[in-house]
Formats: C-alpha cells, sequence, structure tokens
C-alpha cells in the first residue's frame, strides 16, 4: 500500500515534512507556564462547586437532608439527584457523554459521584458541606466486588442491574455474536476462527501459560473542570450567551446540553492537557452551565487528582494454550481471559474489543479460540481506550517467547516464521517493513539472544532480553473538513480546538508548507473553538488521515493562486484605499502576464516558472486576491480495518533488565524501538510518543498498581505515594529509530503509530528470560522474590 | 483543607505556651503536616498551626566538643550536603539525601523527619476513612486488609504500621541524642507507638537540637534505602550501621511501627575491624538481624530485603 489516492502522495522530495523540533502553536504558553488550562480560569464574583462522593465501593443513599449543609456559612447552594433541575438536564450530545442520568442515588465506585453536588464561596466550604451531606444521608451500602475473580463465582452479589450494553459507538467495538447470556456478574464475548482442535491435532508441541495484565491509571495531569458563567451578549440575539472553560471539545456537548445555540457558547481556553486516547467528559466539565445559572454567579468544578485514578487499562487473567510446530509455527491458539468490565459506562477496549484487533490474525495460523468472561465490578471506570495496543498483544508475545524457550531458538525468528505476508494469512512472502524494522532493531541494540538465567552480569544480577512485534497500519477513521485560506498574501490554517496535548495541527501545517513551497513559519494557524476544521481524531493517526486531507486541500488552493497570479498579472485588480492614489514608484512588469498557469509553480514562498525557477514573485505580490479553498473527506481506510490479516506498516521493540535476585527489583537498562509510520510527518511528536508509551510500559510493568481494600472495596492507592508512576529518575533510556517505508496509504504513505507500541509483557519477559520465572506484572520485589522461592 | 490560625513562633518558650491548648500543632518544614491536613486523615483539627522555623538559632549544624549538633530545623537538603556529615557522619548524609524529592528535602527539616507520622494507607486515607487504632478506634485494618508494607516484628500497640523515617536509623546507628525544649532522649528511645504520634514527645514538648558523637576510632557508618522508586518513595526497609569499632550498632526502618535496633546483627560484628568484614560475615549479621522477624504473609518479602540491606550495608563500608 501507498497513498496512491491522493495528490503528491508518492512525493519524493520533503522540505519540511519530517523536520524535528518545529516549535508548536501552544509551545511556548506550555514551555513558559503561561498556558491557561480550564481549571485555572478565575471569574469575578466566582464560586466552587463539587460532588458528592462516596465513601463506598457500591451504595445508594436512600434520604439526604441538606439543610444542616445548607446553613453552614459560604454554602450558596445544593443540588441534588431529586431536584427538577438535575432531572431535566439532558445527558449526552456528545460522543462518550455521561451516561443518563446525570446524577443518580447510585454509585458503584468508592470515590465515584452521588447524590448531590454543593455550590459555595470556596473549595474548603464546599468540603465542609459535603461532610455535613455525607454525615446527614442515609446510605444502603450494597455488597461490592473488586476481585474479578470473586465476583465470576455463581454465588457472587450482582451489583449492576440487568440493563442492556449498548452496541456500537467507542463503547461497542466488541465482536458479540451468538455469546452465551449474562449470568450474575458475568458477560460472556467468544470469538472464534478455522478448527482449534485440528489445531492442536497438528501440533508437535503443546504450551499452556498465564499472561496476566495488571490495570493501570491513565492519571490525567491536569485537574478536569470547568469554569462557566452567564452573560448579556450584544451579538448573537436574544437570550444569555454562555462562556465556559475547560470543556475539552468544544461547544457541542455543552451546546445540546443546555440547549442553546452553538453559537452562543464561547471559550477562550485551548489547552485540555495531557492525557492519553481518554476522550470521556467528567461531569466536572459539564455541570458548570447549570450551577451558574441557578446561582446568577460564574461557578468553576474541579476534579481532584484523587478523582482521576481511572483505567487505562482494565485488568485481565489471561490462560493461553498454543499448539505449535517442531519448528515453532504455530497451528492453534486458545485464548481464554478473564476481564474486568469495570464500573458501569466502562468502555469494550481492554475486553471484548481486544478481542477483534488482537495480534492472533497477523499470525499464519488461523485456528483460533478466543473466550471471555467480562465481569462487572467495583473497582473503576475505563473511560475509552488506553495506552496500550489494547487488543491483547501481550499474549502473542508471551507465546512467542514460550515457544523460543522451548525450543531453544530466538524469538525473533519465531515471530518472523509466524507473521504472515502483507496481502493475507495465507501470503507466504515476508512484510518488509517488519523485516526492516527487526534488522534496524538488532543492530540498534546489538541483539545477542541468551537462552533463560543464562547471563550474569558483573554486578551479580541476571541479565534478561526480550522482543515484541506489533503492527502500525492505523489512521484515523474520521473523515475532515478543511479550509485554507490565502489573506493578505499569507496561508492560513485555522483549526479547531481546544487541541488535545499533541501536535496534530502543526504536523498539518507542515503538509500544507510542503505542498505550498512555503515554510513551515509561513502558515498561520490560529485556534478557534467555532472553526469546522478539527485536526485531531486520534494522536499520530489524526495526523497522518487529517495531513493527506489537507494536502489535497493545499492543492486546491496552490491550483486558485497560480490561476489568480495569471489573472492579477494579465488584469491588475485596481488600487484601493488610501495606498491607490498614485504615489509609489513605478511597479515591476507582472513577469505572469499571458502566462499559462500550468506553466507555474509554488517554490520557497514565490510563484514562479516550472521552466525557469528564478523567475518569479514572492506570494504576496503574486496574488493580492484573498482565496478559499475547502476539501472534505478521508484517506483510503486505513489497514486496521482488516485486524491484522494484512500487513502494512510495522514495529519492533526490545527490552533489558537486570534483576537483582537477593532483593527482587528490576532495573530496565534500556528499551530500543524501531518503528516505522511509512512516512515521518512530526519527528519530535512521533519520539516523544515512543518516549511516553515506554514510560507507560515501565509504569505498569513495574510499579503501578490499584489496590483495594477487599473488605470495604476502598482503593487504598489513590496517591503519588502509593500509586507509583515512574519518575523521570526512573525512566530508562529509550532509544528510538524511524524507518520510512513509505508503505501506509494516509498523507504520503504514512500510518499511525499510537496504540502500537506499549505493551504489558516486554519487561515482564525480558524478566523470565533473565530468572526463569514468570512474574505477573506489575513485577513488584514481593512478586519478583516470591516467584524465586525468596518469600 | 480546613481554615486554621498561622502563627509565626519568634521563640521556643513562645511555641511551648501555644501548645499547651491542645488545638495546637507545631509546623516546620511541613512536609508531613500539610499532607495529614489535607486529607484531613486524623479525628481532630488544630485550631492554630504555630510556625517554629521563624525561632531564630534553630538552623545549624556545628561540630565542636567531639559531636556535631545539628539544629533541629535544618533542612536535610543542607545536612545531605554538608561535608563534615558526609564524611564523618556519613550514615546521616547519606540517609538525607534519600529522603523523598529535592523539593521535600529543601522543606524538610531534620527534627520533622524523625517526628513524622507513620505510613499506612489505612491511617492516611483521606477523611479518617479508617478510624483505626492508632486514631483511638477499635482496630487495626491493616491486620486483616492488605499489609504487604507493614511490620515484620509484629505489633505495637495494637498497630503494624511502620515508621517511615530514613534518618531515624542512621541516627540510632550512629548513637545520637534528641534535646528537646526539656530533655535529652537517647535516639533509640526517642521512637512511640501512641495516638497518634510516633515519639515521647508530650504534646507540648519541641525538639531543639540532634547531637551526633563522634564514631569511635576506626569505626565508618553507611546508610542504604530499598525502594520501588529512586525518588519519593519512602522505604520499604532501610539500614543504617555504624560498624569497626568496639560497639557497632545497627539499625532498620520501615519493619516495625518503631526503628528497629538489630542487636543480633550488632553481635556478629562486634569488634571486627573494617578491614576483617567479608561476605560471610556480612550474610551472617543480614540473617541475624532478622532471626526474630514474624512477618504477616504478604510481608514476608520484606525480610529477605531487610537481611540483604544489612550485608550490602556492611559491605558498603569497604569501598
Amino acid at each position: 500500500m501507498a497513498d496512491l489516492a491522493g495528490v503528491n502522495g508518492q512525493r519524493k522530495n520533503f522540505r519540511v515534512v519530517g523536520k524535528p523540533n518545529l516549535p508548536g502553536r501552544l509551545s511556548y504558553g506550555i514551555a513558559t507556564g503561561v498556558a491557561k488550562y480550564g481549571a485555572d480560569y478565575v471569574f469575578p464574583d466566582m464560586l466552587e462547586a463539587k460532588f458528592l462522593r462516596s465513601p463506598y465501593a457500591n451504595a445508594k443513599i436512600t434520604s439526604m437532608d441538606t439543610s444542616n449543609a445548607m446553613k453552614i456559612p459560604g454554602v450558596v447552594d445544593i443540588v441534588t439527584w431529586e431536584d427538577d433541575d438535575m432531572k431535566k438536564l439532558a445527558a449526552g450530545g456528545g460522543f462518550m457523554g455521561p451516561p443518563e442520568p446525570f446524577l443518580t442515588n447510585w454509585v458503584d465506585q468508592e470515590g465515584g459521584i452521588i447524590g448531590a453536588i454543593v455550590v459555595a464561596e470556596n473549595e474548603d466550604v464546599c468540603e465542609e458541606a459535603l461532610r455535613q451531606l455525607t454525615r446527614d444521608s442515609k446510605w444502603e451500602v450494597l455488597p461490592h466486588v473488586v476481585d474479578i475473580l470473586e465476583g465470576r463465582k455463581p454465588d457472587a452479589p450482582v451489583i449492576q442491574p440487568p440493563v442492556p450494553k449498548p452496541k456500537g459507538g467507542f463503547g461497542g467495538f466488541g465482536m458479540g455474536g451468538n455469546n452465551p447470556p449474562k449470568q450474575g456478574n458475568v458477560s460472556f464475548s467468544n470469538v472464534n476462527a478455522g478448527d482449534v482442535e485440528a489445531g492442536f491435532r497438528d501440533a508437535d508441541h503443546i504450551l499452556e501459560c498465564d499472561a496476566n495484565t495488571p490495570s493501570f491509571a491513565g492519571h490525567i495531569p491536569n485537574p478536569i473542570g470547568s469554569a462557566a458563567m452567564w452573560y448579556d451578549d450584544l451579538y448573537h440575539g436574544k437570550g444569555k450567551s454562555l462562556r465556559i472553560e475547560g470543556n475539552a471539545w468544544g461547544y457541542d456537548q455543552v451546546a445540546g446540553m443546555y440547549r442553546i445555540p452553538s453559537e452562543k457558547v464561547f471559550e477562550e481556553c485551548m489547552l485540555v492537557g495531557g492525557r492519553y486516547c481518554d476522550w470521556g467528559i467528567r461531569k466536572s466539565q459539564l455541570v458548570t452551565p447549570l450551577l451558574s445559572k441557578r446561582t446568577g454567579r460564574p461557578v468553576r468544578c474541579v476534579n481532584s487528582r484523587y478523582d482521576q485514578y481511572d483505567f487505562n487499562l482494565n485488568q485481565r487473567y489471561i490462560h493461553l494454550k498454543v499448539g505449535f510446530k517442531k519448528n515453532g509455527l504455530i497451528t492453534a491458539i486458545d485464548d481464554y481471559s478473564i476481564a474486568d468490565q469495570g464500573v458501569k459506562g466502562s468502555s469494550s477496549f481492554g475486553t471484548s474489543m481486544d478481542q477483534t484487533y488482537g495480534p492472533y490474525f497477523t499470525t499464519r495460523c488461523q485456528n483460533v479460540k478466543q473466550s471471555m468472561d467480562m465481569v462487572d465490578s467495583n473497582r473503576g471506570k475505563m473511560w475509552l481506550s488506553g495506552q496500550h495496543n489494547p487488543m491483547n498483544w501481550d499474549a502473542i508475545t508471551v507465546a512467542i517467547l514460550m515457544i523460543a524457550d522451548k525450543l531453544g531458538k530466538d524469538p525473533i525468528e519465531i515471530a518472523r516464521l509466524n507473521v504472515h505476508g502483507p496481502t493475507s494469512q495465507t501470503d507466504p512472502d515476508p512484510v518488509p517493513s517488519l523485516e526492516a524494522c527487526i534488522d534496524a532493531a538488532k543492530k540498534m541494540m546489538n541483539w545477542k539472544w541468551h537462552a533463560t538465567g543464562e547471563k550474569k552480569l558483573k554486578d551479580g544480577r541476571m541479565h534478561g532480553l526480550s522482543f515484541r512485534y506489533n503492527q502500525c497500519p492505523r489512521h484515523s477513521v474520521s473523515g475532515y473538513n478543511t479550509k485554507l485560506e490565502l489573506r493578505n498574501g499569507v496561508v492560513h490554517m485555522d483549526s479547531r480546538g481546544p487541541v488535545i496535548g499533541n501536535y496534530i495541527m502543526e504536523a498539518n501545517m507542515m503538509v500544507v508548507a510542503e505542498e505550498l513551497g512555503l515554510n513551515y513559519e509561513d502558515i498561520k494557524g490560529k485556534l478557534d473553538h467555532h472553526e469546522i476544521f478539527k485536526p485531531w481524531g486520534g494522536g499520530s493517526d489524526g495526523t497522518t488521515a487529517s495531513g493527506w486531507v489537507l494536502k489535497e486541500c493545499a492543492n486546491k488552493l496552490k491550483k486558485m493562486i497560480l490561476e489568480a497570479a495569471v489573472e492579477e498579472a494579465n488584469n491588475p485588480p485596481a488600487p484601493s484605499g488610501f495606498g491607490g492614489f498614485g504615489f509609489g514608484a513605478k511597479q515591476a512588469p507582472n513577469p505572469f502576464k499571458g502566462a499559462n498557469p500550468e506553466d507555474l509553480d509554488m517554490q520557497d514562498g514565490k510563484v514562479v516558472f516550472k521552466n525557469d525557477p528564478g523567475k518569479g514573485l514572492p506570494l504576496a505580490q503574486a496574488v493580492k486576491a484573498n482565496l478559499f479553498a475547502t476539501y472534505s473527506g478521508r484517506p483510503p481506510a486505513a489497514l486496521w480495518t482488516h485486524q491484522g490479516k494484512q500487513l502494512d506498516t510495522m514495529n519492533v521493540a526490545m527490552c533489558e533488565v537486570a534483576v537483582d535476585t537477593e532483593t527482587g527489583k528490576v532495573e530496565i537498562l534500556r528499551f530500543g524501538v524501531v518503528a516505522d509510520p511509512g512516512k515521518v510527518m512530526r519527528r519530535t511528536s512521533l519520539e516523544s510518543q515512543i518516549q511516553q508509551v515506554m514510560f507507560f510500559s515501565e509504569g505498569c510493568q513495574l510499579f503501578e498498581e490499584f489496590i483495594y481494600d477487599k473488605k470495604t472495596g476502598v482503593r487504598l492507592s489513590t496517591n503519588m505515594f502509593e500509586y507509583k508512576k515512574p519518575t523521570i529518575m526512573d525512566h530508562a533510556p529509550v532509544d528510538t529509530e524511524l524507518l520510512e517505508t513509505r508503505a501506509g496509504n494516509a498523507c504520503y504513505g504514512a500510518n499511525g503509530i499510537s496504540h502500537s507500541l506499549a505493551n504489558t509483557h516486554l519487561v515482564i519477559a525480558a524478566i523470565y528470560n533473565a530468572i526463569g520465572k514468570w512474574v505477573d506484572p506489575p513485577a513488584t520485589p514481593d512478586k519478583v522474590l516470591k516467584a524465586l522461592g525468596k518469600a | 483543607m480546613k481554615p486554621f490560625n498561622h502563627v509565626n513562633a519568634t521563640s521556643l518558650a513562645e511555641a511551648r505556651t501555644a501548645l499547651a491548648d491542645g488545638k495546637t500543632t507545631i509546623i516546620a518544614g511541613g512536609t508531613d503536616l500539610l499532607g495529614t491536613l489535607k486529607d484531613n486523615i486524623l479525628r481532630t483539627y488544630p485550631s492554630t498551626v504555630i510556625n517554629i522555623k521563624t525561632i531564630p538559632g534553630l538552623d545549624y549544624i556545628r561540630e565542636e566538643k567531639g559531636m556535631v549538633r545539628i539544629g533541629a530545623t535544618t533542612r536535610l537538603a543542607d545536612i545531605a550536603a554538608d561535608p563534615t556529615i558526609q564524611k564523618k557522619y556519613t550514615a546521616l548524609a547519606q540517609a538525607a539525601s534519600r529522603v523523598a524529592t529535592p523539593h521535600v528535602r529543601e522543606m524538610g527539616t531534620i527534627g520533622g523527619n524523625i517526628a513524622q507520622l507513620h505510613r499506612c494507607w489505612y491511617f492516611r486515607k483521606p477523611e479518617n476513612r479508617f478510624d483505626c487504632k492508632r486514631k483511638g478506634g477499635s482496630k487495626c485494618y491493616a491486620m486483616s486488609g492488605d499489609n504487604r508494607y507493614h511490620s515484620i516484628f509484629g505489633v505495637q500497640g495494637g498497630c503494624i504500621a511502620v515508621n517511615p523515617s530514613d534518618t531515624a536509623p542512621a541516627l540510632i546507628a550512629l548513637d545520637a541524642k534528641v534535646v528537646t525544649d526539656r530533655r535529652t532522649i537517647e535516639a533509640e528511645n526517642f521512637f512511640d507507638v501512641k495516638k497518634p504520634a510516633n515519639t515521647v514527645l508530650e504534646k507540648d514538648e519541641i525538639i531543639k537540637e540532634i547531637r551526633i558523637p563522634e564514631p569511635p576510632k576506626g569505626a565508618k557508618s553507611a546508610f542504604i534505602k530499598f525502594a520501588f522508586r529512586k525518588s519519593i518513595d519512602f522505604p520499604i526497609v532501610n539500614c543504617a550501621v555504624m560498624v569497626g569499632g568496639k560497639n557497632p550498632r545497627i539499625a532498620l526502618n520501615a519493619v516495625a511501627p518503631k526503628p528497629y535496633r538489630a542487636v543480633k546483627a550488632e553481635e556478629v560484628v562486634a569488634g571486627k575491624s573494617i578491614k576483617k568484614l567479608n561476605e560471610k560475615l556480612a550474610e551472617a549479621a543480614g540473617e541475624a538481624a532478622v532471626s526474630d522477624a514474624r512477618p504477616l504473609k504478604a510481608a514476608k518479602f520484606k525480610v529477605q530485603i531487610a537481611k540483604t540491606l544489612v550485608k550490602r550495608a556492611i559491605l558498603s563500608l569497604k569501598a
């Protein structure tokens, strides 16, 4: 595959695209600290609001007396689930909106929102009133499930009411099919391909193992919240307009919820803050307009860090059975897993969706059985997707290592044997991108595979190695409505904000500059939440897809510019305004007079003749007219939609660890990542994404853990001491190399790399190679020592 | 956070008078106190916080008459960087340099570090979610809950939480004394298991100074901390040793509600010069250090780590 569908998809020379370190629109603000996020906004006379949060893992409030709380000095308003205003509040209106109804008297997670919102003069008063409300509410504490192995037992208490699960949309990518009906807390998802029994009969060896994945937190660093106020608006008709800051994805959802025209909603804040594919809108981002309307004053509502320990990956217990031939060729896969379905409203990333976009279809093995028990729990919420390619790539990493271990071979050899060719599962050819990645990675890491437990370092620690492959064939499934404008000789690419902490717009500007023969700095990009063009659609995936659309749009604009250059040469526009009295110097003859637009080109900021690039005019002189070009569309569907059965761009990662067998401490000595994004668009973005993903990988494999008190269901590790995100001192070196095979089908043959790099078992596999024991992630010293029989 | 009055004390007497009302608490670096207030973890909340950093003459490191004297409000970062401490009282410099993060060490004081409250996720759960024994409640929730990081030397005062101080074992190993506004206490005897405090201090008693005698001739000291992460974390286990003299001293922390002096380990290396220390001896000391350990199942791994730390701390003296 390649970018055959678009204009200049096969471009050979690049002046702008691929460059590193070009500053982003918001870089200055972020780097200097002047950036304002939603939670940073302060309006005159502003009130603060806070939700009541449950001390119990599963509970109902049967009655609430708000009178004592209302008497606390500084309390202005208390809204409960029984208030008409709250009942009327229309939830939803955008993707991943909060579930209906907005506020209830039931909670299924300790720390979850329940029952009431307090509005007061400051946060301290809010907290005092919430304490009072907690005391003045009658709580019916319900049974809870925080251990999913317990929760799936037939006699376990059923914790959720029997509501049908939604299908489709971001929450419903599961395969569905003819699955058994839900039993107790357990839903089922079974996906079968081929003849698994026959595959096992055909095998020379059968191995079984457990590959458990931990839950870990996305841990959005910026407190999520909003500040809202209503005001009289001279320019937008009858009724008050709404200003809301901190509403992450723009006005749509708020306008829908509050039934106001979108042109009467305004937002200045263009910064959302770092997050990984967590598109979920929190209630603190939506409720402030209601509270502001009730109190007649601006209101801000911000979550605390404690409120934001949402899942970036669900817990999952996987039992894997693999049959394979003497040479390591897999003949059958039986993957049975028990997955945490989380609290109500959790997405299917990490559960049934994994079965659809998992790794198995990237192998030649067509006998695949995937069975999953999805257990409702009171553990936490999976908002959308996580920084894993959720999709169960851990299992194939483990399977390949197991086979290699059994046969005494290098896992890379086993992977090469099993990955099918580019076109189908029966394609015998190698995947060029994978071959290139492996070759480069082996060189980078000076790869010398050793058998399990065979290498001891000079300091006495055991050395381990691991390898995994993955596909990066993704780009956004979204379509885009792009607009470019030549205004007073300058090209503008205005985009819709807020932006989600990445640099998609900038990558798009690079494409526009490339196509128009301009420099990156020549393209002006304004962020405005009322603009139509939304460049985002998911990390580097979105970059490559929206870049493709802008490439088409830029070429439309270019055609208009060249036509206008000739038109203006033939029929010079009348001077206008005060500049038109004829006092200026005499203009040089316009070289484009009588020229054919097709003979012209744009290079180095000028309109020039193709056959004589030295002859031409700067863009602003060549064209005085203001021009608009638009293009709506999307590149051809990514191979991602083929679920691994076709392959184009790939990536590999390697890991080296040292294991201290006396203390159980694991140190990641080095990661090596070679990724083929097809074509590098914005190098800095890709490199930093790889760094971030490996950071996530080391966190979830070595440190991070949701720990619950089983008796109460209360989370014990919801602070930065107990929930152990790696510090920068713990971050292992990551060697990175980016290849450009141009094999993708988005912009210039690019694909995205997001969701294709993290792996919860890359480090675990290296630990196995070091000590010959499987340790469930996170491989904390207690588990390592236990595996070694020392604890 | 609930509102409280903040007073800058100008003298120890003023601070002591303020403490007498029972509703006032001391703040120095504030790195522990503010967390407890923000999370509202205790039954009671102070009406006044009195700042002793503003008292003149409590921030110093002075070497005199065969000892070093360290003022109670001396910052951990200053102790870690002090050349005299580094050279002669090495374990303390190493311990101070491993406390939390650079930011905390720039704020936190030696007095605060030894007086801090214990770490237990039940005890520290916001809004006093678990009203445990250390707060006057009826039970220790960790005993029947998740206690993987808790005591391996049993219960004290009905509690199995651990003392998390990094400098405490160093001070015990160095045979330090804690001087308050009314008495002088051996560092080893300074720690206690109260509700909720971790020291023997009376409610209106204030630490003035730490005094550490110069180590005996031929003795050297060292400190090792084992934590999951290279920064921020409290210890899973830490260990300080002063070995090479006639009376070696070895202390562990984060293994019991109070810092644990490993007397049996000291006996193994008693009278041994640094030169005579070896792997076998150090290993035997490590085994002896944990010979009385009675870990709950989940915390068993800490025994292995504790004995390894004792061994490594002793061997590090040969470097």
